[in-house]
């Protein structure tokens, strides 16, 4: 174990290099290509046995990570943004033939126009692929997550993005605590699944009728809803190894008795909690509840942590154009028919947009003055 | 090294059972090509005809690992099951993409063009119809001038692109054209490929009768005009060295184009010139 400073994309390149990676193909984008650049000079300077294929473009990245992993390896890669929206086909097509691969992912906004600032916007427009997704709230959960991306993956059978945001994480220095080796291969055994076997040949995604779709994407959406158990399972046991328990869907801080809960997800976590010390050493009974995973989402551990509130404000670094920010919808529909609170979210920090401590700070007093009717998806910091 | 029929295995590893049609040029050049590929081989194919008439459900008409792939991506996958391979140290697997002319030549372009210039130990092959078939038959960048297709009822006013001078410009160290016509060509043509330890490339005329408009028992036979008329010339070009491998008869090229319905709007001005070009491009001696 040794301590070092780490950008968030040093992290999720050491967190892959401690779970062994063995094939990563990789198209640079910005700001995630110092990750791949990493994990190159671990390669080349020995510290990792991995193959490294130089594609051609984004799409061709999740391509050969996905033939490396139907044919037993396993298998990583970076992106973000336009590059990650390049992938979509492919992303869906992972879920689907059920790959335990895993992506890092240092969000960014989406163009037009052109941004390469921090955002949320390209993470969410996924939700619907098919992969877990876990938003990291520093650069050490970048690492953490990453190692237990695969343990998750692995066990469900089901791929698994870990977000961290452009430049706040991915280029921003934070002290990391770099595990013992040993102790990750204890946790992470390789354990190969082989798709492509020439030992054991069978036809992948086969022209499949109306007798047997339905059923695949059953059995999809049960590992899916799998993951919600093993994500909480998996984060107790590295928590028990290694001494940091991220917790699993979601996690709350100074909830009890707090009548007013802030929820959101990744960078804006660690800004969040200063806020909620701050309020709370004034007496406001603010307390935060982090969305860990956003994919599957926590329906179940939402209810139960926001039971005892009267008001919700949630932050959407993310706009879903015509219907609002998705975590507010989403945080909206998993609370329906729950007491009557009152669920305000805001649209914050796009294309990089200043949304730190003074920020959260103002939305929530703006979310305070609120009564009964819900704020929806109201644009903050314009 | 010459091949016989009686060196060939017996067993089919790919083709019975198969979804093509019954004269089906495509599941020709499969059955073809996996006398010599063998059982130890991966196979990657993106969306065509090919994919789509090798497995059904539980069922696949593959006795090897086959993988339908998505469209754009068949060369970028089967780098990654190299590298897989690699890593698990595993160096007695052949793995092959095998694409239509669009997943080669159109919409699968970027992919192949980025595994060429790798050279990695692989194959990618084009089984070319010379049009987007698996959609009802399209005009793609493979559809010879003036040939008509679902989507053009006057005829390609554009030139088929040439795949072939495309890949050898990549300095690959084997690139080869065959013919469903010319097995033991082809099938010599995918030893020497094997034999290549980098990335090799086949473009193999495939007629497909329904796309072509001709009877289906003459599927071979007009893979067979195509090259005794001169119009698909088989060659290979092995590190550099090009080398014509079948000297064709050099029949008139009407004879190949008139028959077939899709050139029933052909001038007869534009088979002159087709003709004269023919004659021109052979009569300079270029071997």
């Amino acid at each position: 174990m040794s301590t070092t400073l780490l950008t968030g994309s040093e992290a999720a390149a050491y967190g892959a290099k401690l779970a062994k990676i063995e094939v990563i193909a990789y198209y640079p984008i910005t700001p995630a290509f110092p990750a791949m650049e990493r994990v190159s000079k671990f390669i080349q300077d020995g510290e990792l046995k991995a193959n490294f294929v130089r594609v051609e473009s984004d799409h061709s990245a999740l391509a050969a990570t996905l033939g490396a992993s139907l044919a037993g390896a396993r298998a990583f890669t970076v992106t973000n943004s336009q590059g990650l929206l390049y992938m979509t086909e492919v992303c869906y097509h992972t879920a689907g033939l059920r790959q335990p691969v895993v992506m890092a992912c240092a969000n960014r906004a989406l163009s037009a126009p052109h941004s390469r600032f921090p955002e949320q916007g390209d993470a969410v427009s996924q939700g619907a692929n098919g992969w877990i997704q876990l938003f990291c709230e520093n650069n050490q959960e970048v690492l953490d997550n990453t190692i237990q991306a695969f343990k998750i993956a692995e066990t469900v059978k089901l791929p698994v993005l870990v977000n961290y945001e452009g430049y706040v994480q991915s280029h921003t220095l934070e002290e990391v605590v770099i595990p013992d080796q040993e102790k990750v291969n204890a946790f992470l055994p390789l354990v190969r699944f082989k798709t492509l076997d020439v030992e054991n040949p069978q036809g992948v995604n086969t022209v499949t009728s109306p007798d047997f779709y339905m059923d695949y994407k059953f059995r999809q959406n049960e590992a899916m809803n799998e993951a919600v158990k093993v994500i909480g399972e998996v984060a107790e046991t590295y928590g028990q190894e290694f001494g940091r328990n991220w917790s699993g869907l979601i996690e709350t801080y100074k909830m009890d008795g707090a009548e007013h809960a802030l929820v959101c997800m990744g960078s804006m976590v660690s800004e969040a909690r200063l806020a909620v010390d701050e309020l709370r050493s004034q007496g406001k009974k603010v307390g935060l509840v982090k969305v860990r995973a956003w994919r599957p989402f926590p329906v179940e551990a939402l209810r139960a942590s926001l039971k005892k509130v009267n008001k919700v404000t949630v932050f959407d670094k993310n706009i879903v154009y015509g219907m609002g920010g998705a975590l507010g919808t989403e945080v909206r529909g998993a609370l329906y028919g729950q007491a009557s609170l009152n669920v305000n979210s805001y649209i914050v920090g796009l294309g990089g947009r200043k949304f730190g401590l003074n920020e959260i700070k103002q939305v929530i007093e703006l979310s305070e003055k609120t009564v009964k009717q819900d704020v929806i998806s109201e644009w903050f910091g314009l | 090294m010459t091949l016989r029929i009686e060196d060939l295995p017996k067993e089919e590893l790919f083709g019975q059972g198969n979804g093509g049609c019954k004269a089906c040029g495509a599941a020709i050049a499969g059955r073809q090509a996996m006398k010599v590929l063998g059982e130890r081989t991966i196979i990657t194919i993106p969306a065509s005809c090919m994919a789509t008439l090798g497995g059904n459900n539980q069922k696949t008409a593959w006795k090897i690992p086959f993988y339908h792939t998505l469209f754009e991506m068949a060369p970028a996958v089967s780098s990654g099951i190299r590298a897989a391979l690699e890593i698990q140290g595993v160096n007695d697997v052949n793995v092959v993409s095998w694409g239509g002319d669009a997943g080669s030549a159109d919409i699968g372009f970027q992919a192949l063009t980025g595994a060429a210039e790798r050279n990695e130990h692989m194959i990618h092959v084009c089984y070319d119809n010379e049009m987007y078939m698996n959609t009802g038959g399209q005009q793609s960048s493979q559809t010879p001038l003036y040939a008509l297709t679902s989507n053009d009822h006057i005829g390609k006013p554009v030139k088929k692109k040439n795949m072939l001078a495309i890949m050898e410009a990549h300095g690959l160290d084997y690139v080869a054209s065959a013919s469903i016509a010319y097995p033991f060509d082809l099938m010599e043509k995918f030893q020497n490929a094997l034999a290549n330890p980098g990335f090799s490339y086949i473009h193999i005329l495939a007629p497909c009768y329904r796309g072509w408009q001709i009877p289906g028992e003459k599927t071979i036979e007009f893979a067979r005009l195509a090259v005794e008329s001169g119009l698909w010339e088989l060659f290979e070009v092995k590190k550099g060295v090009r080398t014509r491998t079948h000297e064709p008869s050099l029949i008139p090229v009407a004879d190949y184009l008139l028959p077939q319905g899709r050139f029933k709007n052909i001038s007869k001005k534009a088979v002159e010139e087709i003709q004269t070009s023919i004659t021109k491009y052979y009569g300079r001696g270029d071997k």
